[in-house]
């Protein structure tokens, strides 16, 4: 790459089920102007736009980036739009990479949002039929898969849905704060998709976040520590194919691969600090620790067990509360990318994991066959051993 | 034999939105029968937007009266309207800028025939009787048609407006998805079997997503009407516009004998949920021939609700997980 980019500005919505005082495009403005705030920016210092949600039929919206150039200062400037399912949040901050790291443009604004209170995210994914599967109905039998091949005990997934709503008691901008959770109150929840459980489920949340990305250059003038991307991977399979491990689906382990080879870490869950990862219902925290070779396979429900993934664990996840605490789909890959940059640049605040120094942020979408992951550090070019 | 008849849906979704304070100022005032525009610069744009499209700043937040008379700066005439369009007579789109806008509107001119509309007519606009906080609570007619009719202000500020979304869709029925869906109406499973990687799809998709080769007609085989349970969910349904389901109800991946591909979404109904579990067989039970009816299928869904009345199990041993785990996807 000609150019190393770095994450200099962050800027998020509070998240909530109706955020009933914004339009859509008061809604990108508030992420994208606290981004450009806390770099020390204005539109004027933007070079490109790259926005990112998920299908248009949530909103009913079509092509939303043409509508919201006014809002964020687009006009005259390039604007494209990224969108990838589930995924697309950590697509469109890896596409702002990607154009800074191509030395054509010096600083680029990302936004991924949703207004889920527009619409109804189960009859968008249902085609707009009866008896719609949604999402949690998709990925139901492929956790029932999971827990019968690791014979995971039943309390995993309640486990990771109280810690993620704990995590996120510390965050301001999470929708859901729910101060009395706890393994009783998710246990007797009730089941929505067999077998997960209500609070094993992410929340339909409104909501934007945004980043500044820019250059080497740009990081000398910022105000702020940045968070060096040190590497970003992206993959994608077929949806449906003979021989599918749906449960540990081959471009999650290949953009892995490629993600750890690219920024040199050879041990992953000793050489990265804490992640966030895309776990929008609770048993998707040890699927991705096995299918993204964090751990062993069979493995991924013992380092939950344990207490690992906590802050103060050996291997902290979802240090944010998650998306089980806060799900503006579009914006919630960019969620994942943009709280492990605030890790490693020591900006996390009640959440903040001590001396954190490189953070794995991640997103999946579609039926688990799009991946989009990213590595930032404190350090330009981290060293690992 | 004949065709099938293309496929026909209607998409429909009733969007609530947002308006934000500039939207939501235009749409009470427009309601209460007057015309706003926003301030950006020296310009006064209509309708007005949030955002001063030239520098990025908020427009000030005192919007400005405009209207309700207009001049038409361009047109075209729409002589059929479909069920969606504002009138149910031929009518006009026009560009209108409004007396006191720099910025044109595009809106819908009543007019009496194509013929009474021209570039540079004036236009002025009329309040519906029946209001819903929308931009089609008015219209334009011709200066001279225009009855100035008083306008009672309704209540509160608009925040929030309802848009009924809706989308007719026809397509023609894929030739392999044809062949399947004649097949379920005789009571058979049709499926494909790819000549290269020797895998039997079911629907198919006339191709081959492991080899990347194209199908034909002589690649059909039929399937039995026996399988395996490869994965379910028992589903609470969520309520929403045009949702059926009240009740829990599972959805199950069916693996037909001989076949590499389950069958999704399947609706078992006579089993009991605490009964159900992977690895059962089970044998579809098709409703009556007069009966069977291609419902909620094209070339993406393959619903088989209108032909399949439910499953019932076979009495035989469950299959092992090695059976049908690597098919469940």
């Amino acid at each position: 790459m000609a150019e190393r980019s770095a994450v200099i500005g962050i800027g998020q919505t509070k998240y909530a089920r109706r955020r009933g005082d914004l339009s859509i495009d008061g809604l990108v403005r508030e992420a994208a102007l606290r981004a450009l705030e806390d770099a020390q920016l204005t539109f004027k210092d933007i070079d490109a736009i790259v926005i990112g949600k998920a299908p248009d039929a949530l909103e009913g919206v079509m092509m939303p980036e043409l509508s919201l150039a006014d809002a964020l200062g687009a006009v005259g400037k390039p604007i494209h739009r990224v969108h990838t399912a589930g995924s697309v949040g950590a697509s469109t901050a890896i596409s702002a990479a990607t154009m800074v790291e191509s030395g054509i443009f010096d600083t680029v604004l990302t936004v991924g949002y949703e207004k889920q209170s527009d619409g109804n995210a189960t009859w968008a994914l249902g085609g707009g039929r009866s008896g719609s599967q949604g999402a949690g109905g998709s990925f139901a039998p492929w956790i029932r898969k999971y827990i019968e091949k690791s014979a995971a005990p039943e309390h995993i997934g309640w486990k990771v849905a109280v810690k993620d709503r704990q995590n996120a008691l510390k965050n301001p901008y999470a929708h859901l704060h729910l101060k009395d959770i706890s393994i009783e109150k998710v246990k007797e929840s009730p089941v929505l998709w067999d077998p997960l459980h209500f609070l094993e489920s992410c929340p339909s949340s409104d909501g934007a976040a945004a980043m500044v990305l820019t250059n080497e250059k740009g990081v000398a003038r910022a105000p702020q520590p940045p968070a060096w991307v040190v590497a970003h991977a992206k993959r994608t399979e077929f949806t449906q194919f003979p021989g599918r491990d749906t449960v540990k689906p081959a471009a999650g382990v290949e953009c892995a691969k490629a993600l750890y080879k690219k920024a040199g870490i050879t041990n992953p869950i000793r050489q990265i600090d804490c992640a966030e990862i895309y776990v929008p219902f609770s048993w998707y925290e040890p699927m991705w620790l096995e299918g993204h070779l964090i751990t062993e396979e069979g493995s991924g429900w013992k380092l939950t067990e344990s207490g690992a993934t906590e802050i103060g664990g050996d291997f902290p996840v979802n240090m944010s509360g998650g998306v089980l605490s806060s799900n503006p789909i579009g914006a919630s890959g960019m969620i994942r990318c943009l709280e492990a940059a605030n890790q490693v640049r020591g900006t996390a605040g009640d959440y903040q994991v001590d001396g954190a120094r490189v953070a794995l942020g991640h997103a999946y979408g579609g039926a688990a066959n799009y991946f989009a992951m990213w590595i930032v550090s404190s350090e330009k070019e981290p060293k690992f051993s | 034999m004949s065709e099938l008849p293309p496929i026909t849906y209607t998409l429909e979704y009733p969007y609530t939105r947002t308006t934000g304070p500039v939207v939501g100022a235009f749409l009470t005032a427009l309601r209460d029968g007057r015309i706003l525009g926003s301030r950006c610069g020296d310009r006064v744009i209509c309708p007005p937007l949030e955002f001063d499209p030239d520098t990025a700043e908020p427009v000030a937040q005192d919007l400005v009266e405009v209207g309700p008379g207009g001049t038409v700066k361009s047109w075209t005439w729409i002589a059929e309207p479909t069920r969606k369009h504002p009138f149910q007579q031929p009518f006009a789109f026009a560009l209108i800028v409004l007396d006191g806008a720099d910025t044109a509107l595009s809106h819908a001119v009543k007019a009496r025939g194509i013929d009474a509309m021209s570039t540079g007519m004036r236009v002025r606009a009329q309040w519906r009787e029946e209001r819903a906080s929308a931009v089609t609570d008015v219209y334009f007619v011709p200066e001279a048609d225009a009855v100035d009719t008083y306008v009672p202000p309704g209540e509160g500020e608009v925040e929030l407006t309802e848009h009924l979304i809706s989308l007719d869709f026809k397509e023609a029925i894929h030739p392999f998805r044809e062949r399947f869906a004649r097949g379920l109406i005789a009571g058979k499973f049709i499926g494909q079997k790819s000549p290269v990687s020797g895998k039997v799809y079911i629907p198919s998709k006339g191709y081959d997503p492991l080899a990347r080769v194209a199908m034909t007609e002589a690649d059909d085989v039929e399937l039995p009407p026996v399988g395996i349970v490869a994965g379910y969910t028992v589903i609470t349904p969520v309520q929403y516009y045009g949702q059926k389901e009240t009740e829990p109800y599972i959805r199950a991946s069916i693996l037909l004998d001989g076949a590499d591909q389950p069958l999704g979404q399947q609706d078992i109904k006579n089993i009991p949920h605490d009964e159900f579990r992977s690895g059962m067989r089970l044998r579809a039970v098709f409703r009556p021939e007069s009966e069977r009816k291609i419902v909620e299928m094209d070339n993406r869904w393959g619903s088989t609700g209108g032909v399949i009345d439910h499953w019932e199990p076979t009495g035989e041993p469950d299959a092992p997980p090695e059976k049908y785990l690597e098919h469940l996807f």
